[in-house]
């Protein structure tokens, strides 16, 4: 068995993405037919390599103190399993994009920044040597900001803000590399797997600055709020594509990993807390962000946000059955959630806007499109029996597990999960229908189908859930943390099955009362926006004081302030302190000089005298 | 030893050669290759492990040595190869101005000048070397002949040449302790007991004021008056980087210091990376900006350095080359925005993309590997230095200096931003071809110079194996 086979998911989209980005001119299906090709064989590559234990190495950037800088990628259960999911999601959104992108000038960028990232992906999931993983990863910043800035005229603010956040944030990776590297003296993270490191001392702060890599990543609060921007602004398959899929699954691959394999996270740890404190904070404020926005884009993206909040909990809770949860959760979510996006993007691509006020009864004109968007909202919401529904569950009985405030946390971020779905597909699909919208058709097939597949993956994964568990998720914990644990099947805490069910009901109670005192699927979240204290908080969300970039960049500028400060008092030194003491020095001996002979002949006694004292002293 | 005396005796032919201007551009490029070239022809022996040494006796005890290891013809490399690009640039940039003569004249002695430094084997040399440049660097800041700007060399050259009577008083101090300026006699001398604080000072004062670092680093955007080709040549690719060299030379392979020389040379390098990273974001001069992001990146080349680890060490010398590229790059992009806009103010550019679409690119692919964004060169010396300061035991320095990498990757994307996405403020053609030719190929190098990373990592690595005395 050759394992430089490794090479190919990483070279082959990336030759093929600059091959796409160098095609110009009339040649139109060439980067479309090219893209597909790729992404096939890329898929096809994946399930070949999906089971199989694989380790390329090779010398890249020198040996340094006994730590060697090697090219050094490795095929394994986890690793293969998300290499596949890249690959299945990735060719489907390149389907999509083929109508999609059909008429839409800087589609060989697109299609070129798309290979190049599932080359970065691939690379960053196969990495099994720190440094690799950090090249792959920063190399993905490149396409991000690609993606974002071919879209409309002012996306290029947004490709920024998301690189600086993104940017910063891999340098805190960074950081976390070099002290996880110094502190096991190695850098090959199957090696560091063998001997966990422990998270006493300075072991908690590498920790950190890797996990703050990861969750950002992710699109984790408070890294989140350049994707709300891009979901407006940047090419909507992009919104499926990077923060909904790829982005996610790298993201919480690194942060299992680290948990996992690098760091031994347990239990009492404080790190643990801090995780599940976090991923908390992030569902809540998310999910109310969410709720109140009035475009279909902007309402998913909150949702892309707040559902990270549940992963990262369920692997912060350190138990099995919490890491389990969380990592079904991934998947489950970029299946979902992509599935949305891509329903957005159908609905806008054939009614020429995301504006909800401007959307409604689209059902009948759209029914497979609606379709797919129910599936993919109930699983979204954890109604019993798609996908989400099962992953929450374990990730409520991992918080619960740990205290009784973070099972509180996730369920309400529930209740407000399936207020805001029930919310957006009133407005977009029910209700009153525009005049404007009387000719919409159904999106053409190379849209659909995605979806459908998608749709249809996520009730697979519900009703038969032992299919995903026991061959891709379980297997990553391996037999000896399972400690004889099976999560898959109906959820084994009943209790907790019925207070989800309670708090859906009660979203569809809260969901019925909004659309009565508003008299609209679009009103029905207002009772809670116009709430007292809450519409004011509200208020301030949407004058954005509360963007963390914001208030980052007003830090930030407030202390370059203060250096700059520092820099003009040290140039003032030179340009005027020393200079007037020079005129000012050159004054005063002048003074002297007058003239006046006998005072210079003072003047040469009083120094004869001054040396010859000095000599007598020294002699 | 081709490489000292070409440029050096050669730059004093080329003012002859008034009355043909292409054959004096020419013949400067030529010295300056030959510099390039002599230095690569060293690179096989170097990388064998072994050096290269001219000696020749002068009366009264003084010698003249020129010695070439695998740190010295880094060094040499790295500035030739630079000073090729950035004389080819001139050919295109300085055509539209008076006192071509001169220009040329002050380039190549500075060149031949930082050979003569670089492979200076004695301490007398090596000061003699190094006021050339300061003499050729205060004539070029001043090139154009306005008062302010003649000021402002003033400023450069006295602080620098300060700096370097301090530091010659240094070696006074090193030859009381040690009984001599050979750099080989005074290392085997020292390795019995470290060098006196004073003298660390005082050739630390030195060292500090040429590389522009806190408190000595105002010059140093205020050379940004210089042409373009000048202050790229100046700031990114040489003379900054003779301070830094020499630092390596000195406190790394010559002289033991004391650790806690070596800490407070981390804080004074660890301030100077924060306050002219905050200076570079609040100043709205396109080249000041530059110039400071400069110092900002110089203190980091001072952290891997004087991190004293192997892999810090390392990253340090790449970074040299890393920046070195990119930062060249990113002048000689202001110099053509300068050119053609004929404005430095940032407030007044904007929307140059359009119009400068491959200057533009080049200046994003250069700024990308100052930030250290892979797989632009930049990440691998930044990742290096990173590891080096943290390896050292110092890991609360090397989160100052995360925040030095933050602040960087802000304000040169603040930069870019204002000079070339937005509204098109100042109609503006592209540079000359062979201006955009030396940018692009800046660019290009940076990319380069981080997917096939596996030759400079093994001649850096080499080369701190010589340094440290391990390898051989």
């Amino acid at each position: 068995m050759n394992e430089s086979i490794l090479l190919i998911p990483v070279l082959l989209p990336l030759i093929a993405g600059l091959a796409v980005l160098a095609i110009r001119g009339p040649v139109r299906l060439a980067r479309e037919v090219v893209t597909l090709v790729v992404m096939l064989a890329n898929l096809g590559l994946a399930i070949y390599l999906f089971g199989q234990d694989l380790t390329f190495v090779h010398p890249w950037a020198g040996v340094w103190g006994g730590i060697a800088m090697e090219m050094a990628l490795r095929v394994y259960q986890f690793s293969g399993f998300i290499l596949l999911a890249v690959a299945g999601f990735s060719l489907l959104v390149a389907l999509y994009s083929w109508k999609f992108m059909a008429d839409r000038s800087y589609g060989n960028q697109y299609y070129g920044y798309m290979l190049i990232s599932v080359a970065m992906v691939n690379g960053a999931v196969m990495a099994d040597h720190l440094v690799v993983l950090l090249f792959f990863w920063e190399g993905l910043l490149l396409t991000l900001m690609g993606m974002i800035a071919i879209g409309t005229k002012d996306a290029w603010k947004t490709a920024i803000k998301a690189f600086i956040i993104v940017g910063v944030t891999d340098v805190c990776l960074m950081m976390g590399i070099a002290l996880t590297g110094w502190l096991a003296h190695t850098l090959r993270m199957s090696e560091i797997a063998a001997h966990p490191l422990s998270l006493a001392g300075l072991g908690s702060v590498a920790m950190i600055f890797m996990t703050i890599g990861a969750i950002s990543k992710a699109g984790s609060m408070p890294f989140h709020s350049w994707i709300p921007d891009a979901a407006i602004d940047a090419p909507l398959p992009f919104m499926a594509f990077l923060p909904a899929s790829l982005e996610k699954l790298l993201g919480i691959y690194l942060l299992g990993r680290i948990t996992l394999n690098l760091f031994a996270l347990t239990t009492e740890s404080w790190v643990s807390t801090l995780l599940m404190i976090i991923g908390a904070v992030t569902i809540l404020l998310a999910v109310a962000m969410a709720l109140v926005q009035k475009d279909y884009k902007r309402l998913l993206s909150y949702h892309a946000i707040s559902q990270v909040g549940y992963m990262i909990l369920g692997i912060g809770t350190a138990l099995p059955v919490g890491i389990i949860g969380g990592l079904f959760h991934m998947i489950n979510h970029a299946m979902y959630k992509s599935c949305l996006f891509l329903s957005g993007g159908a609905v806008e691509k054939q009614a020429g806007t995301t504006d909800l006020a401007r959307l409604g009864g689209l059902a009948s004109k759209m029914p497979i499109t609606f379709t797919c968007f129910i599936v993919a909202a109930a699983a979204i919401s954890g109604v019993p029996p798609f996908n989400g529904f099962f992953s929450k569950e374990l990730v409520y009985d991992g918080a619960l597990e740990r205290h009784w405030i973070f099972y509180a946390a996730a369920l309400l971020g529930s209740f407000l999960t399936a207020a805001s779905f029930l919310k957006l597909g009133h407005a977009a699909y029910l209700g009153k229908r525009d005049p404007a919208n009387e000719g919409v058709k159904e999106a053409p097939m190379a849209m659909l189908l995605p979806m459908i597949v998608i749709a249809a993956g996520c009730v697979l994964f519900g009703v038969y859930n032992p299919l995903p568990l026991h061959y891709l998720i379980q297997p990553i914990l391996g037999e000896h943390r399972l400690e004889g644990h099976d999560f898959a099947g109906l959820p084994a805490n009943w209790m907790l099955v019925a207070a989800t069910v309670l708090v859906l009901a009660a979203a569809l109670v809260n969901h019925l009362v909004g659309v009565k005192r508003s008299g609209s699927g679009l009103g029905a979240a207002d009772h809670i926006h116009h709430a007292p204290v809450l519409s004011t908080i509200y208020d301030w969300a949407a004058r954005r004081f509360f963007d963390p970039y914001d208030i980052g960049m007003a830090i930030v500028r407030g202390l370059s302030l203060f250096l700059w400060g520092i820099d003009r008092f040290i140039d003032w030194i030179y340009d005027s302190f020393i200079v007037t003491l020079t005129t000012g020095l050159g004054w005063t001996v002048r003074l002297a000089h007058t003239g006046n002979y006998s005072l210079y002949i003072v003047w040469s006694l009083v120094g004869a005298a001054a040396i010859i004292a000095f000599l007598m002293r020294i002699l | 030893m081709l490489a000292v005396f070409v440029p050096t005796l050669g730059a004093f032919v080329l003012p002859l050669m008034a009355s043909a201007p292409r054959l004096r551009n020419a013949l400067a490029f030529v010295f300056v290759l030959a510099a390039l070239v002599g230095s690569l022809a060293l690179v096989p022996t170097v990388l064998s492990g072994r050096t290269v040494d001219v000696r020749l006796n002068l009366p009264l005890g003084l010698n003249f040595v020129l010695h070439a290891d695998g740190l010295a013809v880094f060094m040499a490399i790295v500035s030739s190869l630079l000073s090729t690009i950035i004389v080819l640039f001139s050919t295109g940039y300085i055509r539209h101005y008076d006192y071509q003569n001169e220009y040329y004249l002050m380039v190549v002695l500075f060149l031949g000048a930082m050979m003569g430094l670089v492979y200076a084997g004695n301490l007398i040399l090596l000061y003699v070397f190094w006021e050339i440049t300061a003499i050729a660097s205060w004539r070029l800041i001043g090139f154009f002949r306005e008062k302010q700007h003649v000021i402002r060399a003033d400023k450069a050259f006295l602080v620098t040449v300060f700096g370097a009577l301090a530091m010659l008083l240094g070696f006074v101090g090193v030859y009381v302790q040690t009984g001599s300026f050979d750099l080989e006699a005074i290392r085997t001398t020292l390795k019995a007991a470290p060098l006196g604080t004073l003298a660390v000072v005082l050739i630390l004062a030195g060292i500090l004021s040429k590389s522009a670092t806190l408190p000595f680093h105002t010059w140093l955007p205020d050379a940004g008056v210089a042409p373009s080709p000048v202050t790229a040549l100046l700031h990114a690719a040489v003379l900054v980087k003779i301070g830094v060299y020499v630092f390596a030379r000195l406190f790394i392979v010559t002289f033991t210091i004391t650790p806690e020389c070596h800490t407070a040379i981390l804080w004074v390098a660890a301030a100077s990376a924060l306050v002219s990273a905050g200076a570079a974001m609040i100043d709205t001069d396109l080249k000041r900006i530059i110039a400071y992001s400069t110092v900002s990146q110089i203190a980091f080349i001072f952290l891997g350095l004087a991190s004293g680890t192997v892999i810090g060490i390392a990253g340090g010398l790449l970074y040299i080359l890393m920046h070195g590229i990119a930062k060249g790059g990113l002048f000689l992009c202001a110099g053509i925005v300068e050119q053609n806009t004929h404005t430095k103010d940032i407030r007044q550019l904007g929307g140059l993309l359009k119009t400068m679409p491959i200057t533009a690119i080049a200046f994003l692919f250069c700024a990308l590997s100052v930030m250290g964004v892979p797989p632009f060169g930049g990440f691998f010396s930044k990742y290096m230095v990173l590891s080096g300061a943290v390896e050292s035991g110092q890991w609360w320095i090397a989160l100052v200096f995360v925040v030095g990498a933050f602040m960087t990757i802000v304000y040169l994307l603040r930069l870019f931003n204002m000079i070339f996405l937005g509204d098109l403020k100042k109609e503006a053609k592209e540079g000359s071809p062979v201006m955009v030719a030396c940018v692009a190929v800046l660019a290009v190098l940076a990319l380069v110079s981080g997917i096939l990373i596996s030759p400079s990592a093994e001649f850096a690595r080499t080369a701190v194996q010589q340094m440290l005395g391990t390898g051989q």
